[in-house]
C-alpha cells in the first residue's frame, strides 16, 4: 500500500503507565459514534469504492471500515472532531475489519490494510489535536465481535451447530490485531461483545502475538447488554462475563451499546463492584422516540453519565451509537467535576463462571463437583454417550445442576468413542441449555487434546482436570500456559517424572515444585490452582497402603499451610475401592475421610453427593473402625474393618429385607402391599384368602388391597425407584392373587343369576404385533405394566392381520389399540392399520411401539393417515402408563393430544429440514467413489467346503458362554453395559436380581435341554459385478447360482471416505473370491414354554424365557461365526478371543443380515433362504414381511475381507431405486414399498430431471 | 420432571393488517413491532442494541423477563402486531426458527413460543 506512512510505534509499557496514572487522576474520555458521523456525510457508492475498489463485484456502500482506505481524510476529520471535543482516546474505524465480517463484501483481502490504515488515520488526527492544545491523545484499535458466534448456534433447531470455531476466530482476530499493532495502536479494544467465547479467541490471538514479539499492548474489553434480563447476548451475567475474560488482565472492563445510559447503570454497578481493574462505559445516545429523535440530547446523556461518575462506577466514559462530538463535549464537561472510581482489590478467591459466576469463598467449606456426567464415573452416562443419546445425557447434567451441583465434571474418556469429538459435540449442545450452562464446567480428560478441544468450546471460566509433571517440566509449563491463555483454572495432580506421589513428602514436594513453576514462570494466579494429592485405596491388605489416607490428609495440611491461596481436591471413591459392593461401608469411609481432610483444607472433591453418609449419624462402631483405617491408628485396622464390613454387606439391598420376616406381622392389607412391591409370591395365596374372608365380596379384594399395592408399585416405578423386571414380578403376584379369586367371582355371578358383576377396569387396551412380524417381548412388557395399573389387556399375539385387529376392537369396544413391530416392513403395516382405522371411522387412540418405530416415523408417516383419532409413539413401558392414562382421561385428553400434535408438527418440520439439508450424491458419483481394496495384492481365502452344511450338535452350556448380556438388560429397560450394570448405583439391585433369575433359568434350560438349536451354513464361489454379487454353481464360475443385490450409500462424503456397498468387499471377476451365508435358530420350543408360563399366570418367566431364547440365537450366530473363521473358512485359525470378547467384534470379517443397515432390503432374505434351503434344513420360514419364524432366529451373509465392516446405507435416491429395481427385476413400486423407510424422496411419478 | 420446560409453550398470533382488531384479554400480551429502530444509522448496522428494537424474538424475551421480574403482568398468549413492519416475512421467519439466532435468548424464545396463526 502506498499509503503506509511510517507508523508511530509506541512503547506500550509507557502507554500503560501513562494511562493508568491519568485514569487515577480523572475520568478519561473515549470518543463517540463513528457510524453516526459517517451517516451524516451522505456518502455514495463511489466514496466507498475509491480507487482501490473501483470495479468491485459487490456493492460496498455501508462497508464503513473501507473509508479509512478510500476516504481517509473524512475519517481523520471525524477523529479530530472527537479529540477536540474532549476525547483522550479515539477508536479506530475498524469495527468490522475481520475476515469473518468482511466476507459479506468479499473484502477479506483488505483486512490487514484496513486495520493498519485505521490506526494511521486516527494517529494523524491525534497528532493534529496534540499540536493544537498540547494534550496527549491515544488511539485504540477497535475489534468488533464479528458477525458469527462460536458459543451458540445460529440455528435454533440445531443447537449443537457452530458457524465458526475458536481456531478460525483466533486466525481472523490475529490478522486484524497484527494490522493494528503493526501500525502502532496504543490499545486494543474488544467492543460490543456478543459472544464471550469469540472474545476469548481474540484474547488468545492477541496473547500469541504479544508473546511472539515480547510486547504487552493494553487491552480494553467491552460487553453488551441489550435486554431486560441483564445478561450479555450469549447469556452471561456481568460478573460471569468478567470472570471469563479476566485472564486477559485488561486495562478496562465495561459495557457499551446499550439502549441509553440508564439501561446500563445497574450492570455497570455490578461490574464496578467485582472488577479489580478500570471500568469503561459508553452507552448509545438513548432510545429514539416516536419521531425518530434521540431522547438523549447531549445535555440529557451527559447528565445520566454524570450519574455514573457520581456513583463512583466509572474510570473512562464515552458514547456509542447516536452520539456525536456535541455529546462527548457535554459528557467531558459533566464528569470533570467528579473523581474517578477507586479500583478495588479483589480477594484471592477461585472465581469461575458458566452463564453465572461462582466464587469459592471461605463460607463454602467444600465444593462437590458433580460426577454424573463422567463416563468413567457413571455407567449410565457412558451408555448414553456411547449410544449417542445426547438428549438423555443432557438430562443427566440438568438433574445434577438441579440437585445443587456447583460445578459439573465432564469426562468423555471412553475407548469406544472419539473422545475429542464427543467432548466438542456435548459441550456445544450443553451451551444451549441455560439451566445447565449456568454452572462452571470441569473439563476432565487424561488426554490433553481432549481438554484443549473442550476449552475451545466454553465461554465461561472452566476448570481443567488435570495437568501434571508426569512428562516433565517442559510439557507441564506448555500445558499450564495454554490453560491460562484459554482463561481456565487448573487441577494439578501430584505426579512427576517418577510417578504418582504416594508419601506425604512426595505429595508436598511435587505440589511445591509445581506451585513455584506456575506462579513464577507462568504467572498463574495461585487462587486458580487446585492440587490433587492423589486419593489411593486403603485397607487393601497390602501393608504399604495403610498410610495412604493419612498421607493425603497430612499433605493437604502442609500444602495449604505453605502454598498460599491454593485449593485441594481429590476423587474420593478410590479410597474405598476394596469394599466395592458394600455401599454402607464405602459411604462411611468417604464421610470419615472428608471429615478429616476438610478440616485440613481440602475444599473440593469429585464425589457422589447422594452416596455420602453424615459423619455424625454413622454407627459409632463402624465409624471408629473407619477412622482406624483412614488415620492408620492401629496395625489390625484393616482386619477389623473387614470383619465388621461383613455385617453391612448388602444391607441396602432388598435381599436382606426379603429374608427379614417382620413384614409378616402387619395387617393383611400391609402384607399384600409388601408382597406386591417386593414381588414375593410365597404367601400371596394365603393372604388373598384371608382378605377374601375379611371383605364382603371377592371383587373388593382386587379393588381394595391389591389395587392399592399395585398403585404403590406404579408410583415407585414412575419415580424411577423400581425397575421393569421388578414390576413384572409384582404383576406375577397380582395375577396369582386374581387367579385365586376368580372361582369365587364366578360363583357369585352364578348366584346372581348370571349377571356379570364386572370389575371396573381403567380401560380396555388391545395389543397386537402387526402382520408379518413375530416379535413380542416389548409388547408383552407393556401389556403387563398396563395391567398392573388396572387396564384390561386384550392381547391378540403376533402376526395379526389388520382386519382382525379392527374387528376385535369393535366387538369388544376397546378404548385404545397398541401396535408393535420390530422389523422395518412392520412400519408400513402400521401405516396401513392407521389408514384402515381412518377409513372405518375409528377415533380411539393408536399407540405405536417397537424397535424400528420412531417419533419421526409416527409423526411423518402414521399420524397424517389417522386424523379422526390420534397416533402416539410410545417406545417404552415406563411411558406407556402415563400416555394411556392421559389419553383416557376426560380432563387431560384434549390438551394431551394437542401437545402431541404440536410435538409431531415440530418433529415433522425438523425432519423435513434435516432431510432437505442432507446432501445426497447421484448414484453414478457414489459408484465412482466406491471402496476399492487393492485386489491385485490380495488373495481371498477359500472355504474348506462349498455348498451347505447343517449343524445340530450344539452344547447349550458351551453356547451360553457366547451370550452377550448387555442387550438382555436392554430388553428389560435397564440401561447400561454388562457387567458394570450390576454395580450401577441406581439400577444395580434390580439388575442383580434379574441376572440371578436369568442364571437360574439358564441352568434349567441347559440341564433340561429346553432348546434345540440348529444352524445351516453355506459357501459359494462369488464375484462382484458392480453393486451385485454373483454366486456360481462351482469353481468354474461359468454358471450362475444366484445374484445378491446390494445398495450403495449416497451420502455426500467428506474427507475422502468412500460410498460403501456390501459388494465392495467381494473381489471382481478375475480374482477367485467366496461368500458365505447362514441361518441359525434357538428352536421352536421356546414358544410352547413361554405359553406354559403364561397359562400359569407367570408373565415374568414367560418374558424371561423369550429373552433368553433371543440371547441363545445371537450366541449361536456368534459361535457359528467363530467356527466359520477358525475352521470352515479357516482364515481366522489363529484367533484366540474368549467368548465374551467377541461381542466387541475384534475379529476379521462381518455377518450382516438383509433388512439391517448395511443392506436394508429384507426381500434379499428370500435368496439367502433358497440358497441354504433353510426351511428344510433348520425349520425357519419367512413371513410375508420377511420376519423369521420362530422369532429366535438369526440369518446373515459372511464376508471375509479384512477391511469389511458394518456400515449403514442410510437414505437412497430415486436414481438408485430405479437402477436397483431393474437389476433385481422387481417393479419399482415394490422396491419403493420395501425400502420405504430409507427413501430420500416421496415416491410418486418420476419428475423429469430439471437440472 | 418439568425442569426442561419450566413454562408452557406460549402461542403467538401475528397481525399483519393495520386495521385488524384483535380481542385482548387479561392473559394476552400485545406486542407492537416498530417500523424501524429509529437510530441514526441503517437498522441493525453496527448496533446490536437498536437491532433488538425491531427483533420480535428479543422483544418476546423482554416480555418474558418483564413478567419474571414483576415489571408487567404474566401472560399465556401473545398477539404480535407487525402491521408497521415492511418485511413481515422476516417476522414469520423469526417466529418459526428460520432466522439465524443472534443471542442465547433466541434459543430460549424458540423453545418457549410458537407461531399459532395469523389474525
Amino acid at each position: 500500500m502506498s499509503q503506509h506512512d511510517d507508523p508511530h510505534i509506541p512503547d506500550w509499557n509507557e502507554v500503560r503507565t501513562a494511562l493508568t496514572r491519568a485514569a487515577r487522576e480523572r475520568i478519561l474520555i473515549l470518543d463517540g459514534a463513528m457510524g453516526t458521523m459517517i451517516q451524516r456525510l451522505k456518502l455514495t457508492e463511489e466514496n466507498f469504492r475509491g480507487e482501490r475498489f473501483k470495479g468491485w463485484k459487490l456493492p460496498l456502500q455501508g462497508n464503513n471500515d473501507l473509508l479509512v482506505i478510500t476516504e481517509p481524510k473524512l475519517i481523520e476529520d471525524i477523529h479530530f472532531d472527537y479529540y477536540m471535543a474532549g476525547a483522550d482516546i479515539a477508536e479506530t474505524n475498524t469495527f468490522s475489519a475481520t475476515s469473518v465480517a468482511q466476507a459479506d463484501y468479499a473484502c477479506e483481502d483488505a483486512v490487514y490494510d484496513i486495520n493498519y490504515q485505521g490506526v494511521i488515520v486516527a494517529r494523524r488526527a491525534a497528532q493534529r489535536a496534540e499540536a493544537a492544545d498540547g494534550r496527549r491523545r491515544f488511539v485504540a484499535g477497535a475489534l468488533g465481535p464479528t458477525n458469527k458466534t462460536s458459543s451458540m448456534s445460529t440455528d435454533v433447531n440445531s443447537p449443537g451447530h457452530r458457524a465458526i470455531t475458536f481456531d478460525q476466530l483466533v486466525e481472523a482476530y490475529g490478522e486484524a490485531i497484527r494490522g493494528l499493532v503493526d501500525a502502532g495502536a496504543d490499545l486494543l479494544l474488544f467492543e460490543t461483545i456478543t459472544d464471550t467465547l469469540n472474545t476469548k479467541a481474540g484474547i488468545f490471538a492477541a496473547r500469541k502475538l504479544f508473546d511472539e514479539r515480547g510486547i504487552d499492548v493494553p487491552i480494553m474489553i467491552s460487553g453488551t447488554i441489550t435486554d431486560l434480563s441483564g445478561r450479555t447476548l450469549s447469556g452471561q451475567t456481568p460478573s460471569a462475563f468478567w470472570y471469563s475474560v479476566r485472564h486477559a488482565n485488561p486495562f478496562t472492563i465495561g459495557l457499551n451499546c446499550a439502549l441509553g445510559a440508564n439501561a446500563m447503570r445497574a450492570h455497570l454497578g455490578e461490574l464496578s463492584d467485582v472488577a479489580d481493574t478500570f471500568i469503561c462505559a459508553y452507552p448509545n445516545a438513548g432510545l429514539p422516540n416516536a419521531f425518530g429523535q434521540y431522547d438523549e440530547s447531549p445535555e440529557f446523556m451527559a447528565e445520566q453519565i454524570e450519574g455514573f461518575a457520581a456513583a463512583g462506577y466509572v474510570n473512562i466514559v464515552g458514547g456509542c451509537c447516536g452520539s456525536t462530538p456535541e455529546h462527548i463535549s457535554a459528557i467531558a464537561q459533566a464528569v470533570s467535576k467528579h473523581k474517578p472510581r477507586a479500583v478495588p482489590t479483589a480477594e484471592k478467591f477461585l472465581r469461575l463462571s458458566g452463564l453465572e459466576p461462582f466464587t469459592l469463598t471461605p463460607e463454602i467449606p467444600f465444593v462437590n463437583v458433580g460426577e454424573r456426567t463422567n463416563v468413567t464415573g457413571s455407567a449410565r452416562f457412558r451408555k448414553l454417550i456411547t449410544a449417542g443419546d445426547y438428549t438423555a445425557a443432557l438430562d443427566v447434567a440438568r438433574d445434577q445442576v438441579a440437585n445443587g451441583a456447583q460445578i459439573i465434571d465432564i469426562n468423555m474418556d471412553e475407548g469406544l468413542i472419539d473422545s475429542k469429538q464427543v467432548m466438542i459435540d456435548f459441550l456445544n449442545l450443553l451451551a444451549a441449555e441455560p439451566d445447565i450452562a449456568k454452572v462452571p464446567l470441569m473439563i476432565d480428560s487424561s488426554k490433553w487434546e481432549v481438554i484443549e478441544a473442550g476449552l475451545k468450546c466454553v465461554q465461561g471460566k472452566a476448570l481443567v482436570n488435570s495437568i501434571s509433571m508426569k512428562e516433565g517440566e517442559e510439557a507441564f509449563l506448555h500445558h499450564a500456559r495454554l490453560v491460562r491463555a484459554y482463561g481456565a483454572a487448573v487441577v494439578v495432580m501430584a505426579f512427576d517424572e517418577q510417578g504418582q506421589a504416594d508419601t506425604i513428602e512426595r505429595k508436598v514436594s511435587i505440589c511445591t515444585r509445581a506451585y513455584k513453576l506456575l506462579t513464577e514462570k507462568v504467572g498463574f494466579p495461585p487462587e486458580d490452582i487446585i492440587f490433587d494429592p492423589n486419593v489411593f485405596a486403603v485397607a487393601t491388605g497390602i501393608e504399604e497402603h495403610n498410610g495412604y489416607g493419612l498421607a493425603f490428609i497430612e499433605a493437604t495440611r502442609q500444602i495449604t499451610d505453605t502454598l498460599p491461596h491454593v485449593h485441594i481436591s481429590g476423587g474420593i471413591s478410590n479410597l474405598s475401592f476394596s469394599f466395592r459392593g458394600n455401599e454402607p461401608v464405602r459411604e462411611a469411609m468417604h464421610a470419615v475421610f472428608l471429615y478429616y481432610a476438610i478440616q485440613q483444607g481440602m475444599d473440593m472433591g469429585i464425589v457422589n453427593a447422594g452416596q455420602l453418609a453424615v459423619y455424625e449419624s454413622i454407627d459409632p462402631e463402624l465409624r471408629d473402625a473407619c477412622e482406624d483405617v483412614i488415620l492408620n491408628r492401629r496395625e489390625d485396622a484393616t482386619d477389623r474393618l473387614l470383619a465388621l464390613a461383613e455385617r453391612y454387606r448388602g444391607a441396602a439391598g432388598k435381599e436382606v429385607a426379603a429374608k427379614d420376616m417382620s413384614w409378616r406381622e402387619g395387617t393383611v392389607e400391609e402384607r399384600i402391599s409388601y408382597a406386591l412391591v417386593n414381588g414375593i409370591t410365597e404367601f400371596i395365596d394365603a393372604d388373598t384368602e384371608e382378605a377374601r374372608q375379611k371383605l364382603p365380596r371377592p371383587l373388593h379384594v382386587i379393588e381394595g388391597p391389591l389395587m392399592a399395592g399395585m398403585s404403590v408399585v406404579g408410583d415407585l416405578f414412575g419415580s424411577g425407584k423400581m425397575f421393569l423386571p421388578q414390576v413384572v414380578k409384582s404383576a406375577r403376584v397380582m395375577k396369582q392373587a386374581v387367579a385365586l379369586l376368580l372361582p369365587y367371582m364366578e360363583a357369585e355371578k352364578l348366584a346372581n343369576g348370571g349377571v356379570e358383576t364386572e370389575r371396573q377396569s381403567a380401560g380396555k387396551v388391545l395389543m397386537a404385533t402387526v402382520k408379518g412380524d413375530v416379535h413380542d417381548i416389548g409388547k408383552n412388557i407393556v401389556g403387563v405394566v398396563l395391567s398392573c395399573n388396572n387396564y384390561e389387556i386384550i392381547d391378540l399375539g403376533v402376526m395379526v392381520p389388520t382386519a382382525k385387529i379392527l374387528q376385535t376392537a369393535r366387538e369388544l369396544n376397546v378404548d385404545i389399540i397398541g401396535l408393535s413391530g420390530l422389523i422395518t416392513p412392520s412400519l408400513d403395516e402400521m401405516v396401513h392399520v392407521a389408514a384402515e382405522m381412518e377409513r372405518e371411522g375409528f377415533d380411539i387412540p393408536l399407540l405405536i411401539g417397537g424397535a424400528t418405530t420412531s417419533r419421526v416415523h409416527t409423526a411423518v408417516k402414521i399420524h397424517p393417515r389417522y386424523e379422526r383419532g390420534q397416533a402416539v409413539y410410545v417406545n417404552d413401558a415406563s411411558r406407556a402408563v402415563g400416555v394411556v392414562g392421559n389419553l383416557l382421561s376426560a380432563d387431560s385428553k384434549v390438551s394431551f393430544i394437542e401437545d402431541i400434535r404440536k410435538e409431531y408438527a415440530k418433529a415433522a418440520a425438523a425432519h423435513e429440514r434435516a432431510e432437505s439439508e442432507k446432501q445426497r450424491v447421484p448414484l453414478e458419483k457414489a459408484r465412482a467413489n466406491a471402496f476399492k481394496p487393492d485386489w491385485a495384492s490380495y488373495t481371498p481365502p477359500k472355504p474348506s467346503f462349498l455348498g451347505t452344511r447343517v449343524i445340530e450338535d450344539f452344547d447349550l452350556e458351551a453356547l451360553a458362554r457366547y451370550i452377550d448380556w448387555t442387550p438382555f438388560f436392554q430388553t428389560w429397560e435397564l440401561k447400561g453395559r454388562y457387567p458394570a450394570i450390576l454395580e450401577d448405583e441406581r439400577q444395580g439391585e434390580a439388575a442383580r436380581q434379574l441376572f440371578d433369575d436369568a442364571q437360574l433359568m439358564l441352568k434349567q434350560i441347559i440341564g433340561e435341554k429346553w432348546f434345540k438349536p440348529r444352524a445351516v451354513v453355506g459357501f459359494w464361489p462369488a464375484n462382484a459385478h458392480g453393486d451385485d454379487i454373483r454366486l456360481y454353481k462351482d469353481e468354474g464360475r461359468a454358471e450362475d447360482l444366484a445374484t445378491l443385490f446390494t445398495l450403495r450409500q449416497q451420502l455426500s462424503k467428506r474427507d475422502g471416505k468412500p460410498n460403501m456397498a456390501l459388494a465392495d468387499f467381494v473381489a471382481p471377476d478375475g480374482v477367485p473370491d467366496y461368500m458365505g451365508g447362514f441361518v441359525v435358530t434357538a428352536g421352536i420350543e421356546e414358544v410352547a414354554i413361554a405359553e406354559r408360563f403364561e397359562r400359569a399366570n407367570d408373565d415374568y418367566s414367560s418374558i424371561l424365557v423369550k429373552a433368553l431364547a433371543d440371547r441363545f440365537a445371537e450366541a449361536l450366530a456368534e459361535a457359528m461365526h467363530e467356527r466359520v473363521r477358525k475352521d470352515y473358512w479357516g482364515y481366522g485359525a489363529d484367533e484366540s478371543f474368549a467368548p465374551d470378547e467377541l461381542a466387541a467384534e475384534p475379529y476379521r470379517g462381518i455377518r450382516p443380515a438383509p433388512g439391517y443397515p448395511a443392506q436394508p432390503d429384507h426381500t434379499e432374505k428370500t435368496t439367502l433362504f433358497r440358497l441354504l434351503d433353510a426351511e428344510q434344513a433348520v425349520g425357519v420360514t419367512l413371513t410375508e414381511s420377511y420376519a423369521m419364524w420362530p422369532g429366535s432366529s438369526v440369518s446373515g451373509l459372511y464376508f471375509s475381507h479384512p477391511d469389511a465392516y458394518y456400515f449403514g446405507v442410510a437414505k437412497v435416491e430415486r436414481d438408485q431405486v430405479m437402477d436397483y429395481a431393474e437389476r433385481k427385476n422387481m417393479p419399482v413400486a415394490d422396491v419403493e414399498r420395501w425400502l420405504g423407510p430409507i427413501l430420500n424422496y416421496i415416491p410418486g411419478p418420476a419428475i423429469v430431471a430439471a437440472e | 420432571m418439568n425442569a426442561k420446560h419450566p413454562l408452557e409453550p406460549i402461542p403467538v398470533t401475528l397481525v399483519t393488517e393495520p386495521i385488524h382488531l384483535v380481542p385482548l384479554d387479561a392473559d394476552t400480551a400485545l406486542l407492537r413491532l416498530p417500523a424501524n429502530s429509529g437510530h441514526g444509522h441503517a437498522d441493525g448496522e453496527q448496533c446490536i442494541a437498536c437491532a433488538m428494537r425491531t427483533d420480535v424474538r428479543a422483544l418476546l424475551f423482554d416480555l418474558l423477563e418483564g413478567a419474571k421480574q414483576g415489571l408487567r403482568p404474566g401472560f399465556k398468549r401473545v398477539v404480535v402486531d407487525a402491521s408497521a413492519v415492511a418485511d413481515k416475512g422476516q417476522v414469520i421467519a423469526a417466529l418459526t426458527g428460520k432466522l439465524p439466532a443472534q443471542a442465547l435468548r433466541d434459543h430460549t424464545v424458540a423453545r418457549l413460543f410458537y407461531l399459532a396463526g395469523a389474525a
